[in-house]
């Protein structure tokens, strides 16, 4: 998985900071966003093959992000991993809705979210 | 002597006239005035023939003087008779009249004692003859005189329960069975905008637009079914506000049980229904705050346990962050437990002179490295020192605490956040605020801000919070010190936190805990 781009959403900075050490040392490149509005914009920039984002974020929230992103072209099939700690799981339509691969819970092991990502670009790989 | 003897007789009857009572008075005083005339004139005529001698003119003298008296005194008697049937005539008519005159009848009974045998036994025979009638009479009048005492008495039960059912601040609609409005109560008229008081009998459907709210075919529904109690609810909307009320409608039975009316209470819950969907988005609010710091202890140990961590730097780094994250969440945990202490009462708290100037700046040095890592300036005030309140060090601590960290949470970078205190000697207070060139809080959501669990719907995104830090600045401030708070605020502006506590001199020891 080296050299693959992932993008990281959280408002909570040790929560990007333990995910992209953990991305890192597993050869992933790393970017990071604070927000959804500052994310949709790496996302333009920096085309990732994968996104990690928070569901609850100040200025522009997880779903708002994943509606914009899919609305462009440019990163409308970008995968999507989403972290929430909402006391409700997402419902499966809001899911498939909007093509999110995958929903984490938090607290969430960064184990756990690694092998789902490199899940999600393997079979992304094979697809392609 | 005979003329002597005759006249004598002849004042007989006119002595029988003298009749004691208030009515005979005027005929009395007539009978003793002619009684004196004749007496005068019978002596002064007697002696002159006496003295003459002359028996044959003096005797018929005699004779026509006693017979003009005999005359006068009978004249008299007719007079007297003519007026005591008159006067008896109309005692028996005042029988027959319903407003008997007890006065006078007690005065008739004074008449029983004369010793004028005919009007006593006329008297008596009147007393008789009404007797019965008059039992019946005083019967009718008491029996009268019970019922305008249970009129009188029914009415202001009446009252009584109008005015309990005017009171009940739920609005109360009775109907019967033809859709009638039976009653309706001040809150019930103000609810569907209709003169509560002069709206009996008038169908429910002229005074109550169903279209919007279903009320009236509810009432209806309800009355059909003969539950005894129904529920529904219903939302009305008063002017741009919408309000929910529970509505209970209950049957109305009569004697043989067919349904004669429905009683309809409705009671306001919009606050319980705000209150349980702001408890609602508490729960979830407070599990996401609980799960974030959470969420950095567990990645960060499991990062330590699989020894991601390269170097011995980077290890301590980790630790760091597992122990202020641990930190933050006792802090959330403590600020929901002292919400519901002091709620409950159960908080302990340790009143003694403090000065507000030497918290503020303890406080303001605790936060500064949190201000400047977002880029904002602390200003101080120059303090007073001597601004001596009397109050729990620790929950004053936390209220400026609380005040500075919103001030500097809802403060974009590059922002300042002033501190001051100052002491009103004339009013005996003590105030701190803390002004800020924050986002201010929208007008509709000033009011609320110091409600528990509420948070302002424009500014939840910009900062994260519980809802529970202004609530307990509110508490501790108001339920334990007994000062208030306060605030000002404009959009884009900033805005300004408060509060005044009573000056230790003239503080009250003697506290609500």
């Amino acid at each position: 998985m080296s050299g693959k781009k992932v993008l990281v959403v959280d408002d909570e900075i040790h929560i990007i900071h333990v995910v992209a050490i953990k991305l890192r040392s597993n050869g992933f490149e790393v970017v990071t966003a604070s927000n959804g509005a500052q994310a949709y914009e790496l996302a333009c920039s920096e085309n990732p093959d994968l996104i990690v984002t928070d569901f609850q974020m100040p200025v522009m929230d997880g779903f708002e992000l994943v509606r914009k992103l899919r609305e462009k072209e440019q990163t409308k099939d970008i995968p999507v991993i989403m972290l929430t700690a909402r006391s409700f799981s997402i419902e499966q339509e809001q899911k498939e809705q909007l093509n999110i691969s995958d929903c984490l819970g938090k607290p969430f092991s960064p184990k756990e979210l690694l092998k789902k990502i490199e899940d999600i670009l393997y079979q992304k790989s094979i697809a392609n | 002597m005979q003329n002597l003897i005759f006249g004598v007789l002849g004042l007989i009857p006119g002595r029988n006239f003298y009749i004691k009572g208030r009515y005979f008075s005027k005929f009395c005083r007539i009978a003793v005035m002619v009684t004196a005339i004749e007496v005068c004139v019978l002596l002064a005529v007697s002696l002159a023939l006496w003295q003459d001698s002359g028996f044959g003119g003096g005797w018929r003298l005699a004779v026509l003087v006693g017979s003009v008296t005999a005359a006068a005194c009978g004249s008299c008697l007719g007079w007297g008779w003519y007026k005591l049937v008159r006067e008896i005539k109309s005692i028996a008519g005042k029988f027959g009249d319903e407003n008997i005159d007890v006065s006078y009848v007690s005065d008739l009974q004074e008449e029983k004692q004369t010793d004028n045998a005919v009007i006593v036994k006329l008297y008596e025979a009147i007393r008789n003859r009404f007797k019965g009638k008059n039992n019946y009479i005083a019967d009718l009048e008491n029996q009268i005189k019970d019922l305008q005492l249970n009129i009188r008495l029914l009415q202001k039960q009446r009252l009584k329960t109008e005015s309990i059912i005017y009171s009940v601040r739920d609005a109360i609609i009775v109907i019967d069975e033809y859709d009638k409005l039976l009653i309706a109560n001040e809150s019930a008229g103000k609810l569907f905008n209709f003169d509560f008081k002069n709206c009996q009998q008038r169908s429910i459907t002229e005074l109550i637009d169903d279209s919007r709210n279903g009320f009236v075919e509810f009432l209806r529904r309800s009355r059909k079914t003969r539950a005894r109690h129904t529920k529904y609810e219903l939302e009305i909307l008063k002017g741009d506000e919408s309000k929910i009320f529970s509505c209970i409608a209950s049957c109305i039975h009569d004697e043989k049980n067919n349904v004669c009316g429905v009683v309809a209470v409705l009671h306001d819950v919009t606050r319980e229904k705000e209150v349980s969907r702001m408890k609602n988005d508490f729960v979830s609010h407070v599990s996401h705050e609980l799960k974030t710091p959470l969420a950095s202890i567990t990645a960060y140990s499991e990062m330590l346990l699989e020894d991601e961590a390269g170097t011995e730097e980077m290890r301590k780094e980790f630790c760091t962050v597992i122990q202020s994250q641990a930190q933050r969440l006792n802090r959330l945990i403590e600020d929901i437990l002292n919400v519901s202490r002091i709620e409950s009462g159960l908080v302990k708290v340790e009143k003694k002179p403090i000065s507000l100037a030497v918290l503020i700046k303890e406080q303001t040095r605790m936060l500064k490295s949190y201000a400047e890592e977002k880029n904002i300036t602390i200003v101080e005030n120059e303090l007073i020192v001597y601004d001596q309140v009397y109050a729990d060090k620790d929950m004053i601590s936390q209220v400026i605490v609380n005040l500075l960290s919103n001030a500097i949470k809802y403060t974009p970078a590059g922002g300042t956040v002033k501190i001051e205190a100052e002491v009103d000697e004339i009013s005996g207070l003590s105030r701190l605020s803390v002004t800020d060139t924050g986002v201010g809080i929208p007008e509709d959501d000033i009011d609320h801000v110091f409600d528990k669990f509420y948070r302002v719907d424009a500014n939840k995104e910009k900062a994260k919070g519980t809802g529970l830090g202004l609530n307990l600045v509110k508490q501790i401030i108001e339920k334990v010190h007994n000062g208030r708070v306060f605030v000002r605020s404009k959009v884009g502006i900033g805005s300004t936190f408060g509060f005044e506590l009573p000056l230790a001199k003239k503080e009250v020891v003697g506290e609500k805990m």
